[in-house]
Parts: structure tokens; sequence; C-alpha cells
């Protein structure tokens, strides 16, 4: 029994981030209909930035995250401008948009590489090797921090897309580009700004990942069809779907890695990928319309 | 009496394809109801879309109040007090009605004139105050339609466009949505239609505009329309009319 509420505890904290990781993601798909390739290239960047921060100035990994978000929310400006903005006012994104994000995906990959080699690196602030202990359940610190961070930061954007003026626009041009455009919206606007946001939040996660995980540039490979899972498995571009689609397949990839090895535990999330496509595409939260459109 | 909305001559069409509409136009008059007849692919649409700001106008002109609006956003021309409900898909299908409404006062800044012009069309449409926190998308079509409708009062705008707003609905939930826009009419609110149905749009329009290969071949007011024979013959299914 202890056994289970301990796999169940890790595997929420790890979805937890897991699923802010996806959120960028998830909030960009929905406002743009891009698939940003390159999402988790940027959440490594964000560990890098945090990274030298700490190494360098001896700045707390979690204390960089204003930092790290601010840094990213400029890049996906500039990624923006470069790649998508000449696209934000008609009715529909170029095919060619996938291929741009993967072109991103490997010029970011490449700097961070040549800036950076690629030597594995992880941030090890104390709370990264504690653990905490509840009778025979033990929980590390860390995974529970970069957990509740993730959690906390995602119940924010929930907030601010609920209740905001910004957040209304959002979720209308989510879920209804000209019906939003027709009432005022101005989608050129709402599309950098969910871009900036969605890269900010990749800035944040990166933050969190550098004491969870060791990283260096090519990692993101292997992210990609996680987050891409989570993101299918939610429903693309529902963000509440994201969350829930991180934390369940996350607590399933726990166990399967408590019975069978920790190689099968990844295989959870491409099984899991291969099965919603197959037969829930639309996935949990998601909307069949929406798929024909 | 001059104009309160000039589309005349207009060319447009989707992106970089070929023209949909050559030679459109419209003469809209204010507190009037126009009906816009026509076949299937006249371009009917295709001329409300050119006229809030969402299809590029190649040529001709839009003048509303005698400003030229080409060229401007649909977000900028609904500023200027023209508003567009689309043919189907003009709502959030999983915002809530309330939710709906508050979007439809997206472009006045202040909540509080927002919040109090949302308690008004509650008022106003008890089938909106009792579905208040449903998903908009669950409603029934005529549930929708009339919530597309009064949303468009939040705004207070001079005209209101609406493409079809008859479509796919019971014969008598249309009829309450012409009951909708003749309220609306009364109210000072110009109101531009578009009508498949054309005996049922012009009998509750004071003016007819007929489309037709994306030109305007006629317009006049919609009882000399409704009984104008070669007009019966083509667009009015024959004899019935009358
Ligand atoms: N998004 C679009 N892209 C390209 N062409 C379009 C688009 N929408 C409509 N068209 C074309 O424009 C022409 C006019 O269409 P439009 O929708 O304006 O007709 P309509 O008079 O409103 O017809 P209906 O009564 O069927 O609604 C048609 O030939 C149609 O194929
Ligand atoms: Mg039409």
């Amino acid at each position: 029994m202890a056994d289970i509420i301990q796999l169940t505890i890790l595997g929420l904290a790890l979805g937890g981030v897991f699923a802010l990781m996806g959120s960028g993601l998830s909030l960009v798909f929905g406002v743009m209909r891009v698939v940003n390739l390159a999402h988790p290239a940027l959440i490594i960047a964000g560990a890098y930035a945090t990274y030298w921060g700490w190494r360098l100035l001896g700045v707390d990994p979690v204390l960089m995250m204003p930092f790290s978000a601010a840094l990213l929310a400029v890049v996906g400006i500039v990624i923006y401008k470069v790649f998508f903005e000449k696209d934000a006012a008609s009715a529909k994104y170029s095919d060619l948009t996938v291929l741009m994000a993967f072109a991103v995906a490997m010029i970011v990959e490449g700097a961070l590489g040549g800036m950076f080699t690629n030597t594995q690196r992880v941030t090890s602030p104390s709370y990264a090797t504690e653990a905490i202990f509840i009778g025979e359940i033990f929980i590390p610190k860390g995974q529970l921090i970069a957990g509740i961070i993730s959690m906390t930061i995602i119940g924010s954007l929930g907030l601010f897309l609920k209740f905001s003026r910004t957040g209304y626009a959002i979720r209308a041009t989510t879920q209804n580009r000209e019906a939003a455009e027709l009432l005022g919206v101005n989608l050129r606007f709402i599309a950098l700004l969910s871009f900036a946001i969605g890269i900010a939040l990749a800035g944040c996660a990166g933050s969190l990942v550098s004491f969870v995980f060791n990283f260096f540039p090519a990692k993101h490979w292997e992210w990609i069809a996680i987050m891409m899972s989570l993101v299918v498995l939610g429903g693309m571009g529902s963000i509440l779907g994201t969350v829930v689609g991180a934390l369940l397949l996350s607590v399933l990839a726990s166990y399967v890695g408590a019975a069978a090895g920790a190689t099968w535990s990844t295989m959870v999330f491409f099984v899991a990928l291969f099965l919603v496509l197959l037969v829930r595409p639309q996935g949990l939260f998601g909307d069949k319309s929406e798929l024909a459109s | 009496m001059t104009a309160l909305l000039e589309v005349t001559n207009l060319t447009a069409g989707y992106g970089d394809g070929p023209a949909i509409l050559s030679g459109a136009g419209v003469d809209v008059q204010p507190g009037k109801v126009h009906c816009i007849i026509g076949p299937n692919g006249a371009g009917k649409s295709t001329l409300l879309k050119a006229i809030c700001g969402m299809l590029k106008i190649r040529e001709g002109e839009v003048r509303f109040k005698g400003e030229k609006l080409n060229g401007l956003r649909p977000d900028q021309i609904l500023r200027k007090g023209i508003c567009f409900v689309p043919q189907e898909r003009a709502l959030f299908p999983k915002m809530t009605v309330l939710e709906n409404l508050r979007m439809g006062g997206f472009m006045l800044t202040d909540d509080t004139v927002v919040n109090s012009r949302v308690d008004e069309i509650l008022d106003r449409f008890p089938i909106l105050r009792e579905r208040a926190t449903q998903l908009a998308g669950t409603m029934s079509g005529g549930q929708q339609q009339t919530l597309a409708m009064a949303r468009t009062l939040i705004i207070k705008p001079d005209v209101v466009m609406l493409d079809e707003p008859s479509l796919g609905l019971a014969p008598k939930i249309v009829q309450e949505m012409f009951d909708i826009m003749r309220v609306m009419a009364d109210e000072g609110i110009t109101i531009l239609l578009v009508e498949q149905n054309a005996l049922m749009g012009l009998k509750h329009a004071d003016w007819g505009v007929v489309l037709d290969l994306g030109r305007t071949l006629f317009e006049g007011p919609a009882q000399e329309i409704l009984t104008d024979p070669r007009i019966q013959e083509l667009y009015l299914g024959g004899k019935k009319a009358a």
C-alpha cells in the first residue's frame, strides 16, 4: 500500500511538471493551431538560462524562474515575428508552420550545443538532493517542489484565462477565431501574446526541469513525443485536458516503471498517444467538430 | 435621405482567389430593414464579410456616415458601429451563455457597463437568463441564434448585419428570429439581412436587394420586389410569391 501511495505521489509530482511543460504547447496550439515542435527545445533553453544563473551567480533555480520566463518570452516574440506573423490575420496558418517549428527546434538545439556543448547538466540546489519521509513513504523534495510550483503556475494561468479580459479573448479565439475577430478581438495581438505566454511557460518549466532531470541540447526529442501524447490525450488545445492527461499518464508511467522497469515507463506515453489517436482522436476534453475544421 | 452605409461597386474575393464579388453594392438607409436575396453561391455572405473587413476590398467603396471604411480591420469596423452575425458558428460553444454575452461587450472597456448591459439583455430574453450558465454549444439552434442576435445589443450598434438567421430552424422558431429582428429595428438599429428564404426575408424587410453572380442586379422597396414578375420568376420560385 505504501508503495502505491509513494508511486502515486511521485507520478503526480512529475505529472505536474509535465503538465507545465505541455500547457504552453497547448495554449499556442489552441490559439494559433500551430503544433510548435520547438516548444521542448525552448524548455531546454530555459533550463540552460537557469543553470548558468545558478552555476555562475549562485542564484537558486526557482528564483531564476522569472528571469528565464522573461528571456524566453522575448525569444518567443522574435520567433513569432520571424516565422508566424505573416499568417496571423489569415483564417489559417499555413501548413508550413509545422516544418518551420521543426526548423526552429533544430536551430535552438544547434545554438545551445554550440554555446554550451553536449555535456549533461543539472542544477543541484540543496532541496534537489533531499527527501521527505512520511512513515515508509519517501518523496524527493526537488520533484515535490517542482510539481507544486508547476500546478500553482497552471492554476494562475487558468484563473487568468477564465476571468481576465485578455483571457476571454484568448479563449474566444481558441474556440472560434472568426467570431472573436467580429467582436473586436485583434487576432494578431492575441496570437503574439499567446505565443509569448506559451514560450514564457516553457521558460518557467525549464527552470524546474533543470533540477528534476539531467539535460543536454538534444534532450528535447525525448520530450516532444511525451508532450504530444499529453496534448493529444487532453484534446488538442485544451489546457485542462493537458493537465489531466499529464497527471494521469505520469502516475500510470510511475506504476509501470516500478513493475516493469524504467524503460517501460516512457512507453506508457507512446502507447497512449497511439491508442488515443486510434480510439478517440479528439482526446478527453476535445471536440470532434474541431478535428474536422 | 442620405444613406447611412453606402456600398458601391465592390470587387472582392478570398485570398488571392478569383473575384467573387464584382459590382456589388447596396444603399443602406438608417433605421430600415434591408434584405439581400439571391441564389446559393451568389456572394451574399461574401458581401457582408467584405463590408465588415474580413475580406480585402479590391475595388469599390464602403462608406459609413460618409467615412470610407476600406482597409479597416473587423475590430475597427465594429468600433464604428457595424456588427456582423455570421451564418452559423457565431458563438463560442464552450463558453457559457453569460460568457458569450460578456464577450459581446469585449470592445467596451468598462466592466460595469458590460455587466449592466448583459443584465438588461438577460431581462429582455428570459430564456437566456434561464440558461445563463449553460454552455452555448449545448443549446438548441433557436436558442443559439437568439443568443447570437441578442449579443449584438450589448454594444448598441448602428447597423447589425445578419447572415441567414433562419438557417436550419423550424418555421415557428424562424418567426421568433424575425420578431427579434423587428424589435431591434424598432429600437432604431439598421438591419442588413441575408436570407435564403427570399419570400420570408422580403416580407420582413423595407428594402430588397437582389444579388447574383457577385453583382447587384436590382434594389428597391421590398414590396416592389415581392411583386415584380421577373424577380418572382427568377428568385421567388414563380407565381407562388403573389
Ligand atoms: N472561404 C472561402 N474561400 C474561397 N471561396 C469561398 C469561400 N467562401 C465562399 N466562397 C465562394 O464564394 C462564392 C460565394 O459564396 P457565398 O458564401 O458568399 O455565397 P452565398 O450567396 O452566401 O450562398 P449561400 O446562400 O449558400 O450562403 C461561392 O462560389 C463560394 O464557393
Ligand atoms: Mg451565405
